[in-house]
């Protein structure tokens, strides 16, 4: 473990697609399987399981909590549910009717916590908000010209411009404007245009590759996603592009703004890398929490089982498939970085004067960590 | 290893790790479903990322063929005679019927190639995939000398069947 | 009876909005034929006889005809492998090194094109030993980029 990694919870022997802290970081929820679990952190220890949120019967992709500590979780079993958390510490869940016919895949409140947007991969946007006279929440579809899987979204602080990216290699802004939740002067003077109705396309890029993450950055006004070739770009309402490869080729999966200037990313290379804009457009700063070389040697491992097998003719083939598949061979390799499977999720921990200072992160290991930029 | 191998393994390996960047993907065909995308008629066709051939020579050749929540690995061994191709045959086919027990080995081989494996996105989850990568790296050495010793085999021993049946009529 | 379990009704549904192979090439400007390719088609075989290998790589690498008909692709094809196999083992790290990320980029997808053909995979050697030079210079970045770009050549 570098210096750069505060804290690494080891949770699940299970993949972690999302997680998320509640507003005073004393709860943690993550996915596991067709469960969303909820923590309790604990200074210096281990967290504490809390509650189990288990209505859910297929696996669950994604987890958001609120700023007033409601958790909205979706599946792929098509399916939302907030839970209000109550009292004595239980959680009551509430169905959302997204009216959506396949898998939900991406879930993100907006900033003022009255309305989300979950994306589908029914090439439809969900956004739900409560209804008071119905006591419940519905959803309004935003559909063209979405054509595939949505697989990230993101609300903009003003709580109206809404992005997202999928696998049809598009990213686009549409309104997320719901008429009587929010007002006009949300948006005034957005350079992103004048009027917000429900549903309209705001912006559109085509990047190609599948979108795998995106995040808006409010202060300047920008957008930057990363993609499955590899790349990091930033976008904004004009005309200005900047795009940036990741140092070692894998893709990234998620990002986060640690300021105008700074952008942590982290996917299948498994350990964090940030992005520095300089005058000369998006740069590759620095590597957070690896160890040794970044391209694995091509060695041979085969010191440790030339011994008495060798003279045997037998079906050595089938003996290495035997090792390697069913007991997991751990050889002496030094473990390279705190996440040993990809990283899915980044979001920020703490921000200090402006600049996100820590950050979390839930891996495909079944980890959630905390890192320090 | 031979000159020639080396360059060979070390494409495959690269175009593996290229390849073996999966996400958990629910169908957008049908509903509540979780399938291998590269292995169903795919109606959506941006799933399905471009195929690379890695070949060595017409005989030696590996087929990748990645997707958004999978990736199929067709190998074609070398098979210089008749002799090979029945070693070949029965070997593939031997594992083959043991599949469940390799997790990553598909039943049948696609047309064209000796063996195939179908990796998907819940064995890069619970599997370390530089691992798997390494497997089947392993697995293409392994198999050719695999084949070849196994020739070796064959013709000892039927020589040894030869001398000792042959050897009555010897006086 | 017709098969009405086996009915694809999302075919009928216009909405539906189903990518297909089409659908995903990038639109195209202009169609370039064989005959404004011939000359460029000559002068690569012109550098590669006057062994002039590193310009004509260089050539062929930049600007690939993305947006012509298969026949054409493959007569340009022939010329680039022409060149590929001409260059001596040695030179060639020279050569991946002189090249641009993007032209690194193109070269990947000549060479994985010619290991899926006869003619390529009879120079298989020759071909691989161009894809190790090219993963030594930039690591596993072009084979990423190469597998989710929609433009083939």
């Amino acid at each position: 473990m570098s210096d750069s990694v505060i804290a690494n919870y080891k949770l699940v022997k299970a993949p972690i697609y999302s997680h998320c802290f509640s507003q005073d970081r004393s709860l943690l929820a993550i996915t596991y399987n067709s469960d969303c679990l909820i923590y309790r952190i604990v200074a210096g220890g281990k967290p504490q399981l809390v509650a189990t949120l288990a209505d859910h019967d297929k696996t669950v992709t994604a987890v958001d909590i609120s700023v007033h500590g409601r958790i909205v979780t979706c599946s792929q079993d098509r399916n939302a549910i907030v839970w209000e958390p109550l009292s004595d510490g239980s959680y009551k869940p509430t169905l959302v009717l997204l009216r959506i016919n396949r898998a939900a895949t991406c879930v993100k409140w907006a900033a003022n916590g009255f309305k989300f947007a979950v994306g589908s991969s029914a090439r439809i946007i969900a956004v739900c908000y409560y209804e008071q006279e119905n006591d419940w929440w519905v959803s309004k579809h935003i559909k063209k010209p979405i054509k595939s899987t949505i697989n990230c979204i993101s609300w903009h602080d003003n709580g109206v411009l809404l992005a997202c990216g999928g696998t049809d290699g598009y990213v686009r802004v549409f309104s997320g404007f719901v008429k009587g939740l929010d007002s006009k002067s949300q948006v005034s003077g957005s350079p992103w245009g004048e009027k917000f109705p429900f549903g309209t396309l705001v912006r559109e890029w085509y990047h190609g590759a599948w979108i795998h993450g995106l995040e808006w950055r409010n202060n300047n006004e920008r957008l930057a996603y990363v993609a499955h070739d590899g790349t990091l770009n930033v976008v904004d309402s004009a005309q200005y592009f900047s795009s940036v490869e990741s140092p070692e080729g894998l893709p990234f999966l998620s990002l986060v703004w640690i300021n105008d200037n700074e952008i942590l990313c982290g996917g299948y290379s498994c350990h964090p890398v940030l992005f520095t804009e300089g005058a000369d457009g998006w740069k590759f700063s620095k590597n957070l929490d690896k160890v040794g070389a970044s391209h694995p040697s091509v060695t041979s491992e085969t010191g440790d089982e030339e011994d008495g097998e060798n003279s045997s003719f037998g079906i050595s083939a089938l003996k290495k498939f035997k090792e390697l598949d069913l007991k997991g061979k751990v050889t002496t390799d030094v473990q390279k970085s705190t996440h040993e499977n990809a990283i899915v999720e980044l979001a920020p921990f703490a921000v200090s004067n402006g600049n996100v200072s820590q950050v979390s992160s839930c891996g495909l290991d079944g980890k959630v960590v905390i890192y320090r930029i | 290893m031979s000159q020639s191998l080396r360059p060979y393994l070390t494409a495959v390996r690269h175009s593996l790790q290229a390849a073996l960047n999966l996400s958990n993907f629910s169908s957008q065909v049908v509903e509540r479903h979780n399938r291998p995308e590269v292995e169903v008629p795919n109606a959506s066709a941006e799933l399905l990322l471009q195929p690379m051939h890695i070949s060595r020579n017409e005989h030696e050749q590996v087929l990748i063929e990645p997707s958004v929540n999978s990736v199929r690995v067709s190998i074609k061994v070398k098979q210089a005679d008749e002799i090979e191709q029945i070693l070949v045959h029965k070997f593939t086919r031997f594992l083959e019927q043991r599949a469940e027990s390799f997790y990553v080995l598909r039943r049948v081989a696609i047309p064209g190639f000796s063996i195939s494996f179908l990796i998907t996105n819940m064995h890069t989850e619970t599997m370390n995939t530089e691992k798997l990568v390494d497997f089947i790296i392993e697995f293409m050495e392994e198999v050719d000398k695999e084949i070849s010793e196994m020739k070796l085999f064959l013709n000892a021993r039927a020589r040894f069947v030869a001398e000792a049946y042959l050897g009555e009529f010897v006086y | 009876m017709e098969d009405w379990r086996r009915i694809d009704i999302d075919a009928f549904d216009p909405e539906s909005g189903r990518l297909t192979e089409e659908d995903l090439k990038p639109p195209y400007a202009t169609q370039v034929g064989l005959q404004e390719l011939q000359p460029k088609i000559s002068q690569l075989r012109s550098a590669a006889t006057s062994g002039d290998f590193a310009s004509a790589v260089q050539l062929a690498t930049s600007d690939p005809p993305y947006n012509s008909d298969d026949a054409t692709k493959l007569q340009y094809f022939s010329a680039v492998l022409e060149v590929l196999t001409q260059v001596r083992q040695a030179e060639i790290i020279n050569i991946v090194k002189q090249l641009s990320p993007k032209q690194q980029e193109v070269l990947i997808k000549y060479l994985y094109k010619g290991m899926s053909l006869p003619e390529g995979q009879k120079q298989g050697g020759i071909l691989l030993s161009w894809f190790e030079k090219v993963t030594q210079v930039s690591g596993v970045g072009p084979i990423v980029r190469y597998l989710s770009d929609r433009n083939t050549v």
